[in-house]
């Protein structure tokens, strides 16, 4: 069941390839954006470079995110109801592992925009790229359940950030502290507690959401 | 009679009035609408 | 379709009546006959609105939880008016809490805001309920407005400990400071006063509020025969 609906979604992201180069020159002009922020001070560019990578692949979660719905709004949309399979849970982990797997494609694909900008460089790349997994898995469980729900409504685009957003909150922490200890250095290996932060966050939302993603769904 | 912060006055009745303003206008806000909600019914 | 509950209509303004009565009495002892606190003077006394404040900001998002969780194993659209009300009041506790808290810090730390871990998980709060009420606007089918905002109610309860956790350890590698908001024993009174005076103002709220969106969803569920109109 589950394998099937996987490879469903998969199949579906490999076609719309292009929106994800689209979404991935959004995230890095995001990252641009922010360092105009900043201005053009190494050293502080440096310092924040963690923050500014997971808020742009935050920001651009909100539109991958969005997407995922498509197919099954299709032709449903006037009714605003969801084609659905017979079952909704296979439905649901199949989804949100596609996204998992496209939001941490785009953070690995944002690194080296974020070492160039940012003079943000690091040796330490495979523990980097596990963060990165952590954190877009923290996004993409709940999101893609809010994305469920608000690709029936009107007002989509506002909806899901705003109920993402603070939901979101501790993983988002813990992803910019680890990556922050990563590229600046960690001494007293904090990075392991950040990730133990992230695992549990994701241990308890991807099967919470798991549980709950019927209801939302259900006629 | 003061402690180490110097004239904290203006602040703690900054802060009972902000309580006291909230809870008034959201309880006048409920009550409001609970009328209307009365009265729309009894039009029905 | 009974969706009221209306068995003491008269309850909630004598509940009302008392929050009103305990929260003066207990602002006046506080404010007028408390004395002053060693270290902080008198900003020390709005903790004595700030604590209740507090406590009750957080009942009402457990009770909305309660709400939430009630009406996806049972069903009844009375859950759904009361967590309704419960989400609504506990953001206006949640945005009082932060003024308080802003007011408070402003003294004391010389900055409006000072990242308090127990201040900034509610201010996350805040706006994860705000994203609720906002949801319950957007959505026009009742029963879809109530599942949806219940798990969604659900989804954030859960997070508030772990925003908790992960804030007061993010601020603690910056941060060596901790804002002392215990209150000696002496004091208590004003406290305790309080906490009676919020908490049957919240309890008044909460019913009449559940009562305004008891009668709002009646109406939604049975709408009024149309003339010459089919369905």
């Amino acid at each position: 069941m589950l394998t099937a609906a996987l490879r469903k979604e998969l199949l579906l992201q490999w076609r719309s390839r292009a929106q994800f180069m689209a979404v991935f020159v959004f995230g890095a002009a995001a990252l641009l954006l922010f360092s105009f922020a900043v201005g053009p001070v190494a050293e502080l560019l440096r310092q924040f470079s963690a923050g500014f990578l997971w808020l742009g692949l935050l920001l651009s979660s909100t539109l991958t995110l969005a997407e995922s719905f498509h197919a099954e709004m299709e032709n449903r949309a006037m009714e605003g109801l969801l084609l659905l399979p017979a079952n909704p849970r296979a439905l649901y982990y199949g989804k949100a592992i596609a996204n998992w797997l496209q939001l941490t494609l785009l953070g690995i694909a944002l690194i080296p925009v974020m070492v160039v900008l940012y003079d943000a460089g690091t040796t330490r790349i495979p523990l980097l790229i596990l963060v990165i997994a952590l954190g877009a898995a923290g996004l993409s469980a709940p999101g893609t359940l809010y994305a469920a729900m608000t690709a029936q409504v009107r007002s989509k685009q506002t909806l899901l950030p705003l109920l993402l957003f603070p939901l979101i909150v501790p993983a988002l922490l813990a992803s910019v502290k680890a990556t922050s200890l990563i590229i600046l250095g960690d001494p007293m290996n904090q990075v392991r507690s950040w990730i133990v932060l992230l695992v549990s966050f994701d241990a308890i939302y991807w099967s919470l959401c798991g549980i709950l993603f019927g209801k939302v769904v259900e006629e | 009679m003061n402690g180490m912060i110097p004239g904290g006055w203006g602040f703690v009745v900054a802060a009972y009035s902000v309580t006291a303003i909230v809870l008034a206008v959201y309880g006048a806000s409920v009550i409001a609408r609970l009328r209307n909600e009365i009265t729309r019914r009894s039009h029905d | 379709m009974h969706v009221d509950n209306n068995r003491f209509p008269r309850l909630p303004w004598i509940i009302l009546g008392l929050g009103i009565v305990f929260l003066a009495i207990g602002s006046y002892i506080g404010l007028f006959v408390a004395p002053p606190e060693a270290l902080m003077g008198q900003v020390q006394r709005i903790m004595y609105v700030h604590v209740p404040t507090a406590w009750n900001a957080l009942l009402a998002m457990t009770f909305a939880f309660v709400c939430a969780v009630m009406f996806l194993f049972r069903s009844a659209w009375k859950w759904d008016a009361r967590m309704e009300a419960a989400i609504e009041v506990g953001v206006v506790l949640a945005f009082l809490l932060c003024c308080q808290g802003a007011i408070w810090a402003k003294p004391t730390w010389g900055v409006w805001w000072d990242w308090d871990p127990r201040l900034t998980t509610t201010a996350v709060l805040l706006f994860a309920f705000l994203g609720i009420l906002a949801l319950r606007k957007f959505v026009d089918d009742p029963a879809r407005r109530a599942i949806w905002s219940a798990v969604a109610t659900i989804i954030a309860y859960v997070d508030v400990p772990i925003v908790y956790y992960s804030v007061r350890w993010w601020n603690s590698l910056h941060q060596l400071q901790s804002s002392p908001s215990t209150v000696s024993r002496q004091f208590w009174l004003p406290l305790r006063m309080n906490a009676f005076g919020i908490l049957f103002l919240m309890t008044a709220f909460i019913m009449l509020r559940a009562r305004v969106a008891s009668m709002r969803l009646a109406q939604e569920l049975v709408p009024p025969p149309a003339v010459g109109e089919s369905v």
